[in-house]
């Protein structure tokens, strides 16, 4: 009994946010949980909260309010170290890289190996591990040493997702990772979406290319307007289902102003 | 015939080339100013040495290299601060500031290491206010390092009502400004260190790295999780402290302490660097150009003062220079670069 309760202990919950922007009320309390090596699909409409739910989630935004508890602990991020250290790793929807650093520098940053007592940056190991890790994430970037800001769009894309994979998260937030990716690149990323999770690696999946979902997701959560609307599971759902219920609140919207 | 010839399996190795041409156009953008500026010195250097009979002798070179001193040992640091995006205008007036507190704590008996080491604690002191402002507060930099220029002009003229105050030649300390070690001036030897040691920050450490990503996007960097906000402020310190560093040989040099010392400083400053290929919009920076930029304005002066031209003339020229070095700076270089800001 204990033990069944253990082995499904959440990797992740999140209970009651809210962060409001001014006029805007981004989430208006969201209750979220994953569990270890689960991975979640994360949808709605444009503006419906999902980045900002996730920043939270990341130390990239402090809510106004609400709880987070992580591997049975409660935690409040300060910044997005905080995350960083518990083994949360984020792909933004803007990448966050810096474009005058270079493919290496981008990949490290933040935790560069260092030398001379932590004193300079070992720039050689740098590049060689920076070549071993895109190497073995089959990413095609020839030179680790070229300012990002001079990459293509998916080569970018695939800089982001390197970072994040690289470092043995527990939890990995991707943000739609796939939007400047080709068909075969997608494909990499599913793939390896699927290989983490089997090593127990949580993950949450935001994307608009919902036939995708179906593939890699166990559990689909339906955000609208700041709040979580529908938490389904991915294999008795149907794609139609998924739709109406992204859509579905648009409606309902529509009646409750017109009454 | 060839279409079919490059199309087979040539897809990888072109890309190859493709992003070798960018790594290589990328090169050429960053390092374009820094060459160019390099051609502009050595061709001031062969034109002022025919032109002006004492320029090209080891004792002007030697008094060329004391009189940059203070302002690249200020540049150096400026470079972190404009490489974050950032502006410290208040350099001059802290050079104002250090030299004449410098010579009054002297004059009321001070022990010369104790004075120094306090008004370089000054120095980073007013850097530490210019960066919590401008980094904590997120009140422009312009704005906060205006505001403490005037103050501390202010300050230095309330200190010294307006009169210089001479510092006894004697001291230990007068040294620093008009020392020399086997023939060379001790504050040119002081300001290659210091440049060098700032080349080695900016190029080889965590913090010079995490001083080009705050320039260059400084969310990103935030959400890598590093302290942005520490960062900031630490290249706010480094300028306050170089200026007192500067403050001092210059009134160790003249052996007095003026409220009036470094009027237009900052302008110089600013000058070297951009100059040098920094970029003022951040995230790009060249130390050796600040060096090179440095060294240029310092031949500029000397050369036309050595060639009886009005020293009035020697500002008007500088500014025209900062003028066109923006110019080629955003304009004419950020063509080659394969970063488009
Ligand atoms: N930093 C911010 N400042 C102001 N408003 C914001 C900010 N971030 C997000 N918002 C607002 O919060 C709402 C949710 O945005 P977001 O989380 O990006 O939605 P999604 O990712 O689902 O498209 C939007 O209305 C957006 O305009
Ligand atoms: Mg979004």
């Amino acid at each position: 009994m204990t033990d069944q309760e253990a082995g499904r202990a959440d990797r992740v919950v999140m209970r009651d946010i809210r962060k409001r922007y001014g006029m805007v009320d981004a989430l208006r309390g969201v209750t979220l949980r994953v569990g270890p090596g689960e991975v979640v699909g994360l949808v709605g409409d444009n503006a419906a909260g999902k980045s900002t739910l996730m920043k939270v989630l990341a130390g990239a935004v402090v809510p106004d309010s609400g709880e987070i508890v992580f591997d049975g602990r409660p935690v409040a991020f300060a910044s997005p170290k905080d995350a960083r250290e518990l083994g949360i790793e984020m792909v933004y929807q803007d990448l966050a890289l810096c474009d005058d650093i270079d493919v290496a520098g981008n990949l490290f940053l933040g935790r560069e190996p260092r030398r001379a007592g932590g004193m300079m940056l070992d720039v050689r190991r740098m590049h060689a591990d920076a070549r071993r890790h895109l190497d073995a994430l089959n990413i095609r970037i020839p030179l680790t040493d070229i300012p990002v800001g001079g990459l293509s769009g998916g080569q970018r894309q695939a800089v982001a997702i390197a970072r994040a994979v690289t470092f043995g998260p527990k939890l990995l937030i991707l943000d739609e990772p796939t939007a400047a990716l080709a068909v075969a690149e997608v494909e990499t990323v599913l793939e390896l979406i699927k290989t983490v999770s089997a090593q127990d690696v949580s993950v949450i999946l935001i994307t608009h290319r919902l036939q995708d979902l179906f593939r890699v997701c166990d559990r689909l959560c339906v955000m609208y307007e700041g709040t979580l609307r529908a938490d389904l599971d991915a294999r008795s759902t149907s794609l139609e289902r998924l739709v109406s219920e992204i859509v579905a609140h648009d409606e309902e919207d529509k009646e409750g102003r017109r009454r | 015939m060839t279409p079919t010839k490059t199309a087979t399996g040539a897809g990888t190795s072109r890309r190859v080339v493709t992003t070798r041409s960018a790594r290589a156009s990328a090169h050429i953008g960053r390092h374009a100013q820094t060459i160019a500026i390099a051609a502009v010195l050595v061709v001031l250097l062969i034109f002022f040495a025919f032109s002006a009979d004492r320029f090209a002798t080891t004792g002007n070179i030697f008094n060329l290299l004391r009189q940059i001193a203070p302002t690249l040992v200020v540049a150096t640091a400026m470079t972190f601060v404009i490489s974050t995006s950032g502006i410290d205008l208040s350099v001059g007036s802290t050079v104002a500031l250090s030299g004449s507190l410098l010579a009054i704590v002297l004059q009321h008996g001070w022990n010369p290491t104790l004075a120094l080491v306090a008004i370089l604690a000054l120095g980073a002191l007013i850097g530490f206010v210019n960066g919590w402002f401008s980094s904590y507060q997120n009140i422009p930099p312009f704005i906060v390092t205006l505001a403490m220029l005037s103050i501390m002009r202010g300050t230095a003229l309330r200190a010294t009502e307006g009169y210089s105050t001479p510092i006894d030649g004697d001291l230990w300390i007068v040294q620093i400004g008009q020392g020399r070690i086997a023939g060379v001036p001790v504050p040119a030897i002081l300001a290659v260190i210091i440049a060098l040691v700032g080349w080695l920050v900016l190029t080889r450490t965590p913090f010079g790295r995490y001083v080009i990503g705050l320039g260059s996007n400084g969310e990103s960097l935030r959400r890598a999780g590093v302290n942005t906000r520490k960062v900031g402020l630490t290249v706010y310190v480094l300028t306050g402290l170089a200026a007192a560093v500067a403050g001092v040989l210059i009134a160790t040099r003249l052996s007095s302490g003026s409220s009036n010392a470094g009027s237009g400083f900052e302008l110089e400053v600013i000058t070297a660097v951009v100059l040098g290929g920094t970029s003022l919009f951040g995230g790009r920076a060249s130390m050796l150009g600040t060096i090179l930029g440095a060294l240029t304005l310092g031949v500029i002066a000397n050369g036309l003062v050595l060639l009886h031209v009005s020293p009035f003339y020697v500002q008007i020229v500088q500014g025209g220079i900062l003028l066109l070095a923006i110019f080629a700076n955003s304009k004419v270089w950020a063509k080659f670069g394969a970063i488009r800001k």
